[in-house]
């Protein structure tokens, strides 16, 4: 089977390539790259006038299958990825039961494989249940298939636990991922601390809560030498943090979603759930200083946090409705929203090239003899309707919005899964 | 167009309000015929417990005539496991074209005005605003001094719980009113202070210039929550009491929300006092209530 990505701009960095190339895929592998190449017996993806660049990888996703499928499933959520230009996706352990096992974690791979869309990478818990009591058994978790460990939302409070956890898993060349909101600092919040939640009387979560936890798994990272990685850093504390660490030789990185680096605190006038996410948007300072880590390096990583819920459920009281926005169909755009002058080689490390480096999954290039996973996107004007998301999710603070930048298509495993707006699984590409 | 609500101080023009303090004055001088709201189904949807406003909205309604329905749904049930909107939906097609609400979430007078094809009066929602209320007080300031502008107010206490001292605030810089707020870090953050809002630690520094003190209520759990050290503690640096009393002014007012901690914000002596105004307020708010309901449900007759 071949499949010919035809006259693209090819933005590789780590080939060094930002050039017009054609990029031929045969039997799931990139077989050449080049000018005009050969097209007879090959599907074409037409690229003239888009981007092509190896696959883009989300390493922060909610698939909620199992257990929470009317909010998600893992056919459901793969299709909004393969619509959104990603070709793989990393899937937090917070379903029910929790990825804290390898039969379920085989399970969730199984039924990624039978979707034939986006690769999925399960994460592994941290500990039993996420409860936060007892270390998960990572080497038969990492024997399945997870790729990193985290307990997601669901932050553990005990540094003992955490420590004798990074200690246990030290072997492994999986990294730990930290979600940093200190329960006890976050208490019931249901937005950021500061002047609007003052104004609005509601309970708001101050910064210092990422701050504290930051610092403390990066202390932990530098006392047991595990490569750690730091889900959305939302305060410019927390990024000074991570620079120091560094500076420290301690192997941290860090990721950004869209909606941190486009929103703030600004949201809750109505009320309403729409705007609640963990950690909750921050004021104009954190904000722009998650801009400004971008640009500088800080910042490794582009992920959604894509978190679906039903409408019914973000429709409730705002102490009640759960938190998160559905990410994966919006990302590219939005991303190109907040940082309109960002280079698009830095674009595509962010998204490819870093993630699957610190996943240590393959992609992140195009390079002949590697997986053929290729986003190809465009600088074209779109607007947001998330009523025609493949996600069952339809909650995100973008909806109705202008975003400069989409996906036109993406092939994965040398099959084209998405084009012309049309989601195709795999199986029925490859026919 | 939809239905006026009342959700805080500033769903009025600043115009308005003033209409409706004329409107409750002239109420409490000469009682109106009981048809203001002939026949107009008033709910009162008190989720959180409530003596006093509970009661003078009742109040309120029976004296503008309308169709009166209470109801204390409790803490768990409506709000929780059916939508907002479709209690909304249910309630409006039973016939309910007003419903006065309190709540103890933030926000939920305003979730459920933007659902509800009627009016809806905020009678509390959580910490956020207790609009009915900053307009008796409002109402009691202006019978005092005749005025609002330059009039200098201090709001003592746990600012960050209370509902009344948001809206008095919003209020009171609408008037030209000078606000303020006295309390401790834990309790009076300093997001609080913006223009015309000024924080102050310092009650015996504050009393002596000021023209009325507002003396809110201090919960006791917030020992436990770690925001207060204990009563004593608290009481040492801002409760209102007979050595306090001497340094405020002698044609300074005293106001209190209500329900008292006798021996905590304030002690006996205060409430003995002459400057002391718990009677007027109460008194006052159901003429505001009734002033409110006439608004919402009649239209303004505001002077341009």
């Amino acid at each position: 089977m071949k499949t010919l990505v035809r006259g693209g701009r090819l933005i590789d960095p780590l080939q060094g390539i930002d050039a017009v190339r054609d990029v031929l895929i045969e039997n799931g592998f990139v077989a050449a790259i080049g000018e005009g190449l050969d097209a007879s017996d090959a599907r074409v993806v037409e690229a003239g006038g888009a981007i092509v660049a190896p696959g883009f990888i989300d390493m922060h996703v909610h698939l909620r299958e199992p257990g929470q499928t009317h909010k998600e499933t893992i056919a459901s959520g793969t299709a909004a990825a393969v619509a959104g230009g990603f070709t793989a996706v990393a899937c937090m352990p917070n379903t029910e039961p929790a990825l804290d096992s390898a039969a379920i974690v085989s399970e969730v791979m199984r039924r990624a494989d039978a979707a034939g869309l986006a690769r999925v990478y399960p994460i592994g818990a941290i500990t039993r249940a996420r409860a936060g009591t007892e270390i998960a058994p990572y080497h038969l978790l990492a024997d399945a298939g997870c790729v990193a460990f985290s307990d997601d939302g669901a932050t553990p409070r005990d540094a003992r636990l955490l420590r004798n956890a990074a200690r246990y898993a030290a072997d492994l060349a999986v990294t730990f991922i930290s979600h940093c909101e200190d329960p006890d600092l976050k208490g019931d919040a249901v937005m950021n601390e500061g002047a609007a939640s003052m104004r609005l009387g509601l309970d708001g979560a101050p910064g210092l809560g990422e701050d504290v936890i930051v610092a403390r798994d990066l202390l932990i990272a530098a006392d047991t030498g595990k490569t750690w990685h730091i889900a959305h850093v939302t305060t410019a504390t927390s990024l000074d943090l991570i620079r120091w660490a560094r500076g420290r030789g301690v192997r941290v990185t860090c990721e950004v979603t869209p909606h941190h680096l486009a929103f703030v605190d600004d949201r809750f006038d109505d009320y309403r759930a729409d705007a609640k996410v963990n950690p909750p948007l921050r004021g104009v300072p954190d904000r722009d200083a998650l801009r400004a880590g971008v640009l500088d390096g800080t910042i490794d990583v582009f992920a959604t946090d894509h978190a679906p819920h039903g409408a019914d459920e973000k429709a409730q009281l705002l102490s009640a409705a759960p938190v998160g926005f559905t990410g994966l169909e919006i990302a590219i755009g939005a991303f190109a929203l907040a940082l309109p002058r960002l280079p698009l080689a830095r674009f595509v490390e962010l998204l490819s090239v870093n993630p699957a480096r610190i996943l240590g999954v393959p992609g992140g290039t195009l390079a002949v003899g590697t997986p053929g996973d290729v986003t190809v996107f465009a600088e074209r004007e779109w607007t947001v309707d998330a009523r025609l998301f493949r996600s069952k999710g339809r909650n995100t603070p973008f909806d109705g919005m202008v975003l400069p930048r989409r996906a036109v298509a993406t092939v994965v495993d040398g099959a084209v899964v998405f084009e012309h707006g049309q989601v195709l699984p795999r199986e029925e590409a490859a026919v | 167009m939809p239905a006026r609500s009342l959700l805080d101080v500033d769903d009025l023009s600043p115009a308005e309000l003033v209409a409706v303090l004329d409107r409750a004055v002239a109420f409490r001088d000469v009682l109106p015929p009981r048809d203001l709201l002939a026949g107009v189904p008033v709910l009162n949807l008190f989720f959180e417990a409530s003596t006093r406003t509970a009661t003078s909205f009742t109040l309120a309604e029976q004296r503008v005539g309308a169709d009166v329905i209470s109801f204390a749904p409790g803490a768990s049930s409506l709000g929780k496991g059916e939508t907002i909107a479709d209690t909304a939906l249910t309630l409006h097609g039973i016939g309910v074209r007003v419903i006065v609400v309190r709540h103890q979430e933030s926000g939920f007078a305003r979730r459920l005005a933007d659902a509800f094809e009627g009016n809806v009066v905020n009678a509390g929602d959580g910490t956020h605003a207790h609009p009915t209320q900053a307009l008796l007080d409002l109402m009691t300031l202006r019978q005092e001094f005749g005025h609002f502008d330059g009039l200098r107010v201090a709001i003592v206490g746990d600012i960050l719980h209370s509902r009344v001292a948001r809206s008095n605030i919003v209020g009171m810089r609408m008037l030209g009113i000078d606000v303020t707020l006295v309390g401790p870090p834990t309790l009076l953050p300093p997001e609080f202070a913006r223009s015309g809002v000024r924080i102050e630690r310092d009650l015996d520094a504050v009393l002596p210039r000021v023209d009325a003190v507002m003396m809110l209520r201090i919960q006791r759990e917030r020992i436990t929550g770690g925001l207060l050290a204990s009563l004593d503690d608290y009481t040492q640096r801002y409760q209102l009491n007979r050595a306090r009393l001497r340094s405020l002014g002698a044609s300074a007012i005293i106001l209190h929300p209500g329900p008292y901690n006798r021996g905590v914000e304030l002690t006996d002596e205060v409430l003995d006092d002459p400057r002391s105004r718990y009677v007027a307020q109460v008194h006052n708010g159901v003429f505001v209530r009734m002033a409110v309901l006439d608004l919402l449900v009649n239209g303004a007759p505001v002077a341009a």
